[in-house]
């Protein structure tokens, strides 16, 4: 039976999102694509800061009490975020969302520093107590998946698919790729990296995967300009500041949380020390540094 | 910083990457196989049992939560069954010539991450008829990385002797099964079965017991363990596959069995894999020797006169010995879903390969060959 190519649009964690896939029949690619987009859902209401019966809400509105319990796959990630806390030297934090609070990109204001300081004290992951299964925050801290939850659903929405017997297609949460297997015909899936200075849409190449995931971290989504300085959302959490060392970093690399991690850390880190990073990491990248060169491998 | 280190911290997420094996999911593709078995065993005195067998194999989904698997088999089998022992001096066999015909059909139900699946089967030659029946429930856990398994099964056998005096004969089997598969790693799955069965009834070889002596007990309950661990190489394309058998029956056969398989991925969708199992067994407690009674002389044991209903026999299969059996097999698969294999299997049973104890003395080494081919085809 020949299998047929399928696409379902769906919108989640606030982004554009999509399940291709090939499959003998639509509905069993519809039974697949449900699948898949019920998982999404599933982690996205779990971990949502902006719920108040999410498992971050209660994580966050008991810091500063008691430690408190949490599930198996939160320990899970809980443990993830630790180990590249560690790898990272800091720069991956969970709890550097608190300084949201002091840049608002919206009314394009450059705090103080006294209030960036004041910030920075909620901030640090090795002032969380996790002691498995147990988690307690200092108080005023907060956590916050949105670094790695888009990357972990699409992992394990394709996941769940190609359990379900599905070995083409892919899942894609707004910009953060899993791919289960190339096109039917055996050729790679095309993947756009876009023009971090362009329209939106406009590209600047294209990353050939055939099994595995693409992350992009890029400067462009949250930004503002002041005194002819570019001010990102991409913030140190150990100053607090945003850094400018690249407008885009795409990484391949075989599971979109681990793409997704690198990419994040490359984007905060000098641009010799974080192709050394991407290098050690064994992945393959494109990054376009602050003065628009490219470098990939 | 290590060499993938952030990949390697990813990868201890549960539900990243599809699981092996432990899991419940409907299959979605139409599979139809046929395969080819021809089987012969032989001694130094002589061939004894040849056996061509056909067979067909279905396995259809017919929505997204039922699926229908149909089998049949046609059995030929030829050759001399002996009397008694093959000893090294050489016996007379019972020359035979009979044809089996079986089928058996399951359908599954699939609720989620749990699956029941109902079974019956059929199977008939001139002097043997069988029915049986089974239930199985199988569960996955909701990161499919462990699945349980629990099933039981009913089997009632007649057999009707086409030589020397006409009776039928009954015998029943119930038995059951549980056992745990949990995928340890990205690579490694391990597996844990446990058996039991009880069997009752006329459990004796009728041609045996016509024209030698077997007489065995009217019941055998039967257990074994058996454990598997899977390890894939990813560096090497290749999975390794291990596995330990343990079993025991109130005949006192006591048996260990450990097989090794390696499957090598090679170019152009070819799969090879060399295997080798070892096995080694006790005696059924009533086996006797080949050493007959003085007055009597063969096939009587020793003693026959003063007890002529004490359990006995001389079945080959009950004795004590150690097994060998090396095989390889090839697989190719190809585009459209069409795949087709081939395999040799070399068996030799030698008393003397037994380990843990004295192998039964007196009787001819067993030897046999087995081949397969199949062909089988997705939709």
């Amino acid at each position: 039976m020949p299998l047929t190519s399928y696409s379902f649009a769906f919108r989640a964690m606030a982004s554009h999102c999509e399940v291709r896939v090939y499959a003998p029949d639509g509905p069993t690619a519809r039974h697949w694509s449900d699948s898949a987009i019920a998982e999404v859902r599933r982690i996205e209401t779990k971990y949502s800061r902006y719920r108040d019966d999410s498992v971050t809400t209660e994580i966050n509105r008991a810091a500063g009490g008691a430690p408190i319990a949490v599930d198996a796959e939160t320990g899970a990630l809980l443990d993830f975020a630790a180990a590249l806390h560690a790898q990272s030297e800091g720069l991956f934090d969970l709890t550097s969302g608190v300084l949201r609070r002091a840049w608002d990109f919206k009314a394009q204001r450059i705090p103080s520093q006294p209030l960036l300081d004041t910030l920075l004290k909620c901030v640090g992951w090795s002032k969380v107590d996790w002691r498995s299964p147990t988690i307690c925050l200092g108080a005023s801290m907060e956590i916050d998946f949105g670094g790695i939850g888009k990357e972990y659903a699409a992992d394990r929405a394709a996941t769940l698919i190609m359990e379900l017997g599905a070995q083409h297609g892919l899942v894609n949460l707004g910009g953060d790729i899993r791919v289960m297997g190339p096109h039917a015909d055996g050729s790679a899936w095309k993947i756009a990296v876009q023009d971090p200075r362009g329209e939106p849409g406009a590209t600047i190449a294209h990353l050939e995967v055939s099994l595995g995931a693409m992350a992009t971290s890029g400067d462009y989504e949250r930004f503002f300009e002041s005194g002819g300085r570019r001010y990102s959302h991409l913030l140190d959490p150990r100053s607090g500041w945003p850094v400018e060392f690249w407008r885009s970093v795409s990484v391949v690399a075989p599971i979109a949380i681990a793409a997704g991690a690198c990419a994040t850390v490359a984007m905060l880190t000098p641009v010799d020390r974080a192709l050394k990073f991407l290098d050690a990491q064994g992945v393959r990248y494109l990054a376009v540094d602050a003065v628009g060169h490219q470098h990939s491998k | 910083m290590k060499t993938g280190s952030i990949l390697a911290a990813a990868l201890a997420l549960p539900g990243l990457v599809p699981a092996a094996y432990a899991q419940v999911t409907v299959p979605n593709a139409t599979l139809i196989q046929f395969k080819y078995l021809y089987y012969r065993d032989y001694q130094e005195s002589g061939n004894r049992i040849t056996v061509n067998s056909p067979a067909l194999y279905l396995l259809a989904p017919i929505s997204d939560s039922w699926v229908f698997e149909i089998g049949a088999v046609y059995d030929n089998v030829s050759g001399a069954s002996p009397y008694y022992h093959t000893t090294l001096s050489g016996a007379s066999g019972r020359g035979i010539e009979d044809a089996r015909s079986a089928g058996d059909i399951t359908v599954t139900k699939y609720f989620g991450r749990t699956a029941i699946s109902a079974r019956a089967a059929y199977s008939t030659e001139d002097d043997y008829k069988s029915i049986a029946g089974g239930l199985t429930l199988r569960h996955a856990t909701p990161d499919q990385n462990t699945t349980f398994m629990i099933g039981g099964g009913y089997s009632s056998d007649e057999i009707s002797p086409t030589d020397g005096p006409v009776f039928t004969r009954t015998k029943t089997t119930i038995d059951g099964i549980v056992g745990i598969s949990q995928v340890l790693s990205k690579n490694d799955t391990a597996q844990l079965n446990l058996y039991y069965a009880q069997q009752r009834g006329y459990l004796s070889d009728p041609y045996k017991a016509l024209y030698g002596v077997d007489q065995r007990p009217d019941k055998r309950d039967q257990m074994a363990a058996l454990l598997r661990w899977n390890h894939y190489f990813e560096g090497l394309r290749a999975s390794l596959r291990t596995s330990y058998r343990f079993y025991h029956d109130d005949w006192e056969v006591n048996a260990h069995t450990g097989t090794v398989e390696w499957a090598q991925e090679l170019p152009y969708g070819f799969t090879l894999t060399p295997s080798l199992r070892y096995t080694t067994q006790s005696a059924a407690f009533f086996y006797y020797d080949p050493v007959y009674d003085a007055t009597l002389g063969p096939p009587f044991p020793p003693g026959y006169l003063s007890s002529p209903n004490a359990f006995y026999t001389s079945d080959q299969r009950l004795s004590a010995f150690g097994g060998i059996t090396p095989g390889i097999k090839v697989a190719k698969s190809f585009a459209g879903g069409w795949s087709v294999d081939a395999k040799a299997e070399y068996y030799e049973q030698r008393a003397d390969w037994r380990i843990g104890g004295d192998g039964s003395p007196g009787l001819e080494n067993f030897k046999a060959q087995l081949y397969q081919v199949g062909v089988a085809k997705k939709f």
